[in-house]
């Protein structure tokens, strides 16, 4: 019976989510929510901020900020968060489409500067000589040019970063993320994490003068 | 008969304390960079690492003896072309892996907003690896 006058809200905040500039952050948005049926709709539109043009393009809402807008909306109403106590809300501009000549400049920056960092690496580490000794060794003859011996090696580079970044042979030989998918992943993840501890301190500061004044 | 029993005792220590040090930094360098946990992982190979870790040694050891005592096969050309092409593929795997400690790409794709072209700008090191190898032997060194 004391259930009813007391209703619980399970709150579980998602970590990063995108949203239009222009329109507010909604409860919905940002969590998951479980609760009464009744409930569940306005708790889902409630609103809790709006993006302004001085938050800058990253926002981050604390439970703190949610719980009293909750409360508000269901007076008693006891509330029990799961997981995470914020969510970072990224502001995203019409996307704007990379552009094809970037893309371009790119690629071909990385392309001629991987030709020219093998090259240094071979004058770097003597491998001429050492590719002429290593044939001395295995045919007994010395050539200057072991072109096939160079040949090979030289693909065998290609095939080698391939397999290293598990590119083409995803499908067929697992399923496990690339290296650099995870990397891809944790520079994410600690871009975030930098960005959730700059904005608390952004916040306490902005406390601490609102308390001298 | 000019080197006295202390003098090779020196040498003797001297040839084992600069063996341990190159030995265990090359082997270092290949456990920092992944290299065989990542050949594990795409084989499936994980009970069998310590095979891998014996070749290593193996490897190390062999290519020491043949270089100093100057120890010579007579094989085929064919020979040339199977070493030179794993010699190549262990070189791209340590490319590769150099290039992911040092983080360039998830950097790169996330500043200029690419992430979707992630492959072509992985393609872009990979062929420019290839170019670069085939143009320094065929070409520049002719």
């Amino acid at each position: 019976m004391s259930s009813n006058s007391a209703p619980t809200v399970y709150l579980q905040l998602r970590s990063r989510v995108p949203i239009t500039q222009g329109r507010v952050v909604t409860l919905g948005h940002v969590a998951r929510i479980l609760s009464d049926p009744e409930w569940e709709g306005p708790l889902r539109n409630l609103e809790l901020v709006e993006p302004q043009k001085w938050d800058g393009n990253l926002l981050l809402i604390d439970l703190m900020q949610i719980i009293p807008k909750v409360q508000e909306l269901i007076p008693g109403v006891k509330i029990e968060p799961i997981g995470q106590n914020h969510v970072l809300v990224e502001v995203v501009q019409n996307p704007r489409k990379p552009s094809l000549v970037l893309f371009l400049l790119v690629w071909l920056l990385l392309f001629f500067g991987s030709a020219l960092t093998i090259m240094n690496f071979h004058a770097d580490v003597n491998m001429q000589e050492v590719q002429i000794r290593t044939v001395e060794m295995l045919t007994g003859k010395r050539d200057e040019h072991p072109y096939l011996f160079q040949a090979a090696y030289s693909f065998g580079i290609g095939f080698g970063m391939v397999v290293f970044f598990n590119h083409l042979f995803k499908k067929k030989w697992n399923e496990e993320p690339t290296p650099l998918e995870v990397e891809m992943f944790l520079y994410q993840e600690n871009i975030d994490q930098f960005v959730v501890a700059q904005e608390y301190k952004k916040m306490k500061s902005s406390q601490n003068k609102g308390e001298s004044h | 008969m000019n080197t006295t029993a202390f003098g090779l005792l020196v040498q003797i220590l001297l040839g084992i304390a600069g063996g341990i040090a190159v030995g265990g930094g090359v082997i270092a360098l290949f456990i920092v960079l992944d290299m065989i946990p990542r050949l594990a992982q795409l084989t499936r190979s994980y009970h069998r690492v310590h095979w891998y870790e014996g070749a290593m040694v193996a490897g190390s050891l062999l290519g020491t003896v043949f270089d100093f005592w100057n120890w010579k096969m007579s094989l085929g050309a064919w020979s040339g072309l199977i070493v030179g092409l794993f010699h190549g593929i262990f070189i791209g795997l340590l490319a590769a892996a150099l290039t992911e400690v040092l983080n360039v790409l998830p950097i790169l794709a996330k500043r200029l907003k690419m992430i979707r072209f992630l492959f072509g700008l992985l393609m872009a090191m990979v062929t420019g690896k290839v170019a670069g190898s085939l143009f320094d032997w065929f070409v520049y060194r002719k």
